[in-house]
């Protein structure tokens, strides 16, 4: 890897200079490498001469989407990009491959799947090094999934040093909530070798930004921000270059090492900045970060207790089971909710099952629970390859379970957890078997440290699992477990993870046992307990023990907690007096499912919904339709209804939930439409009138949704188009599902969607909306 | 709702900028100079052949409010669908905030009625160049897809002639609106204004 000397001048703005040399709004400055070489090049020499010591070739945008229609190719632009530089440095400085963002949303935010951006940056990597740039400089990310796509297809693609600077707004946030913070632990676990701020703001407002990137990266920091704040009416930036040279002193004695301009700068900027750089302040000694986990929007220091949930597990969960051979992920995202709003701050998943292909299964459920829930998750496998697959689409800094003392562990799991810059479980246990003492499994701890730190893997990230063993088999181990726990925590410093259940198994009362444990843990030095959240005692004794551990400040979330809580749970009250019905109708959830939970007991399913839960529907259908209620009644009603449906899931095995379902309907939003609220609505209805819903998506090729349809033999078709624009891929759909062999019913909705286009598209049904889905499929299936 | 209504004004304040521009009558259509953008149609011709120049208007409540919509979706659908009504209002109430800022920027001018890509016959496919002549994606994160949608969804681009004469209402209410003839408001004899 070629070296770069600290501290050391980028150059500035590129764009608006260009501009001044003849770039016309709209055109696309990569291109000038093509046509108006000099121009590039005289710019890229002034900075030179200004005293830049890298400069960035003008290849930003260079990537094959904003080229497509330009019938250029992004390695012919690159290449040029990069010649035209090194012409202009003539060996005084180096040469970066420029790479900023794609300029389209990647998911879930938008439609853009991380492996497709992957190979786009991939392609720009490629010809960069092909061309003899000396770095790659990733900048102007706003989100930290897509800065993560380009950073592993930087180190994937070439062994070139890789800067990576990210854009933030006055609120310390990018545009797509990404913390400093959070950017600045991924972005360094994945092997960045300087990161940093670029444009966003003024040099004064970067300041408290990159501090905070300073506390969590042992990186050298770079800092390129704009010359001040623009006039919102002429676009003139607020600082001149000596205040601007003046404004970046803060940041350089801030830690910046790495400094140049961005927008409204140019080459008197750089001289200026070069004037002071002699006088800037020495390197301060790097930050060691302590323990932390993140989502981009969620950073997590591991400076307390914190509980990680265990119930997306399938071990023992018929009904998670069945969510898995079925690739229900709505219902795994409902146990991630439900875990998260009984207080879990980590999830662990684990999708090991099976007839479940656990190498497609975690990273997808890894994606849909990253669309839904902010909260860091611990990917849970004993396949390495599994792990990997999570690993690359995961935008935060995660944690594996796990590691062991074996050497084939140690060998397939630790280089994983370094090349992805996770956290790792470390189990205390190695090829001879669990030992029985204390001291053995402390032993097996400091191996696996040993190892860890060998491969470059920070000490903080390395937590120790010490095991439990079941008390009523192994009595003697609970203090042993709870020794081990202490002598880690203690002698090592670090976190320690535990499943506390497991103590329990097989002994009456299990809860007082297990609570009992995880008490005595906690004050063993346990920090990381894996529990399961919606048992309460468990949470109560964590509420306890935090108080009495000065983690919960004037005890106050412990009396948020219990004061005024009634002295014995009383049964809930409503339900008893409630009927199905009437629960259903006025959209009770939780009584609903209680009162279904009740009435199983001595009726039918198929009794149930047809007796009580479809007259209910159908009330507030009517209701809904003479405009007596409006659609979050309706809504609530359906959730309420969807909660008496996972009662009788729960009570069904997977072969008799067939009775129960009313036929399978396909729906999704057409291609090139992204708004999906509508088609979500009516899925939410339709499921609740007992159909199975099979939900494409939005942004759904009409090939995608006709091999869907042929493949997945559903008799009715649901399409969503909110705009104009994609009535003509409406229209293509429903072609392509006519030309099947067996060609599905079709219904048609959404904003823009009315009766006589829908006649006139070749559709069955026009659905005015979710109520009237309802009846279409009622009229479909007969019931 | 009400306790929705404030969640959507203190998490995601609208933000919006602006760009102010010559206008200039070609025989395509509006040419708004700086931006080096054409706008076709009789709808840009009549709503800004008074006017010597416009802004361009930009208002998003950002992806903030996307990612708690898909977050609400998964929780609870009746009230995404509150919280996404609010979402809708609230970016229009950002427009109006803009429209404030013009009128306070130039005092003496009369504004246009502000209207937007895909109304009357101005095309949806003007938005990638008013959003790049607004430096969209750099300055407030809005992306516009191939099918030119934008991206936070609760994005508006509109456009406002900055007159010396006063303006009457050319585009607001029912005459000009598509969903004219289908529409559940009319139906039962009232108007979603009203509402």
């Amino acid at each position: 890897m070629k070296k770069f000397d600290l501290p050391l001048l980028l150059d500035g703005a590129m764009g608006t200079m260009l501009q001044k040399a003849g770039l016309r709004p709209g055109e696309i400055p990569e291109l000038m490498n093509l046509d108006h070489p000099q121009a590039v090049r005289d710019i890229q020499a002034a900075y030179v001469d200004a005293g830049s010591r890298v400069i960035y070739a003008n290849t930003f945008g260079a990537n094959s989407i904003k080229l497509k229609k330009t019938g250029h190719t992004a390695r012919e632009v690159i290449l040029s990009g990069v010649r035209i530089a090194r012409e202009a440095a003539r060996g005084r400085a180096l040469v970066g491959l420029d790479v900023g963002p794609l300029g389209q949303l990647m998911e879930p935010l938008g439609t853009m799947p991380f492996e497709e951006a992957y190979a786009l940056f991939a392609e720009m990597v490629r010809a960069g090094a092909e061309a003899g740039a000396d770095l790659i400089a990733i900048e102007t990310m706003t989100d930290l999934a897509e800065a993560r796509a380009a950073l592993l297809a930087a180190k994937e693609n070439s062994a070139l040093p890789v800067f990576v600077t990210m854009s933030f707004d006055a609120s310390g946030r990018t545009f797509t909530g990404c913390t400093a913070a959070s950017a600045a632990a991924v972005l360094t676990g994945l092997g960045a070798d300087a990161i940093g701020v670029n444009c966003s703001l003024g040099p004064k407002e970067v300041l408290p930004i990159l501090e905070e990137m300073r506390a969590h990266t042992p990186l050298p920091l770079i800092a390129k921000p704009n010359a001040g704040l623009p006039d919102p009416v002429d676009g003139h930036y607020s600082l001149s270059a000596p205040d601007f040279a003046f404004d970046m002193r803060a940041l350089t004695d801030a830690g910046a090492q790495i400094v140049g301009g961005c927008c409204g700068t140019d080459p008197e900027y750089i001289r200026a900045l070069a004037a002071c750089a002699g006088t800037a302040g020495e390197a301060l000694a790097p930050c060691a970060p302590g323990p932390f986990l993140c989502t981009p929007t969620q950073p997590m220091p591991l400076n307390k207790v914190r509980l990680i949930g265990e119930r997306i597990n399938p071990t023992g969960k018929k009904r998670f089971q069945q969510a898995l051979l079925e690739n229900d992920l709505d219902y795994i995202v409902g146990v991630a909710i439900q875990q998260l709003d009984a207080g879990a701050e980590i999830l662990d998943v684990n999708v090991g099952y099976p007839g479940v292909n656990e190498e497609e299964m975690l990273p997808r459920v890894v994606k849909a629970l990253q669309a839904a829930v902010d909260a860091p998750l611990q990917l849970d496998s004993v396949n390495p390859k599994a792990l990997e697959a999570a690993l690359r689409v995961y935008s935060g800094k995660a944690a594996v379970n796990s590691v062991s003392g074996k050497e084939e562990s140690l060998n397939a799991i630790l280089p994983l957890v370094k090349k992805y810059g996770a956290a790792v479980v470390g189990l205390a246990l190695d090829d001879d078997g669990l030992p029985d003492t204390a001291e053995k499994r402390f032993a097996i701890a400091e191996k696996i440290l040993s190892r860890a730190l060998s491969l470059g893997i920070p000490r903080e990230d390395v937590w120790i699992d010490c095991l439990t063993l079941t008390v009523s088999a192994q009595q003697e181990q609970a203090m042993e477990t709870l020794g081990a726990v202490r002598l880690v925590r203690e002698k090592l410093g670090l976190q320690t993870v535990l499943g506390v259940s497991n103590i329990s198994f097989g002994l009456p009362s299990r809860l007082l046992m297990t609570q009992t444990f995880l008490v005595c843990a906690l004050f063993a030095g346990l920090t990381l307990p894996i529990v399961n959240p919606n048992q309460k005692e468990i949470m109560d004794a964590v509420a306890a023990f935090r108080a009495l551990n000065r983690e919960d400040g004037e005890s106050k979330r412990y009396i948020e907690r219990f004061a005024g809580a009634p002295a014995q749970a009383a049964p809930a009250p409503t339900a008893a007096r409630l009927s199905l019905r009437e629960a259903v109708v006025r959209g009770l959830k939780s009584e609903a499912g209680a009162i279904a939970k009740d009435m199983l007991a001595d009726h039918a399913p198929l009794a149930l919904v047809e007796q009580h839960l479809i007259p209910a529907l159908d009330q507030v259908g009517a209701d809904y339709e003479k405009g007596a209620v409006f659609l979050p009644q309706l809504l609530s009603a359906a959730q309420a209804a969807q909660a008496v449906f996972e009662k009788i899931k729960e009570a069904l095995g997977g072969t008799e939930r067939e009775t129960v379902s009313k036929g399978r309907i396909l729906i999704a939003t057409v291609q090139g439409d992204i708004h999906d609220i509508g088609k979500n609505i009516v899925k939410t209805v339709l499921q609740n009138y007992g159909y199975d819903v099979t939900d494409l998506g939005r942004d759904v090729p009409p090939e995608t949704i006709a091999r869907a349809a042929e493949e997945g033999k559903a008799p009715l078709v649901g399409l969503s188009a909110l705009m104009t624009t994609t009535l003509p891929a409406m229209e293509e759909t429903i072609r392509q599902l006519r030309a099947l062999e067996n060609p599905p019913r079709i219904m048609v909705g959404g904003a823009v969607v009315t009766e006589a286009w829908a006649k006139s598209a070749g559709a069955d049904f026009y659905a005015r909306d979710a109520r009237a889905a309802a009846l279409i499929a009622k009229e479909v299936f007969g019931v | 709702m009400h306790e929705i209504a404030l969640y959507a004004e203190e998490g995601f304040p609208p933000r919006f900028r602006y760009r102010i521009c010559t206008v200039e009558m070609t025989g395509e259509g509006v040419l708004l100079r700086e931006a080096g953008l054409l706008l076709p149609g009789k709808t840009a011709e009549l709503m800004l052949r008074e006017a010597p120049k416009a802004a361009l208007v930009l208002c998003t409540l950002g992806l903030g409010f996307d990612t708690a919509l898909r977050s609400a979706q998964a929780r609870d659908m009746a009230r995404a669908v509150m919280l996404d009504a609010c979402g809708s209002a609230l970016v229009e109430a950002g427009c109006d905030q803009a429209e404030e800022a013009l009128r306070s920027l130039f005092p003496g001018a009369y504004l246009t009625d502000r209207f937007s890509p895909g109304y009357g016959d101005l095309p949806l496919n003007v938005q990638p160049g008013l959003l790049s002549a607004l430096d969209a994606q750099r300055r407030l994160g809005v992306y516009v897809t191939d099918g030119c949608l934008m991206n936070p969804s609760k994005s508006v681009t509109a456009v406002i002639g900055l007159c010396e004469k006063p303006q009457r209402a050319r585009i607001r209410g029912c005459a000009f609106c598509a969903l004219r003839g289908d529409c559940v408001y009319r139906k039962r004899g009232t108007e979603c204004e009203k509402i």
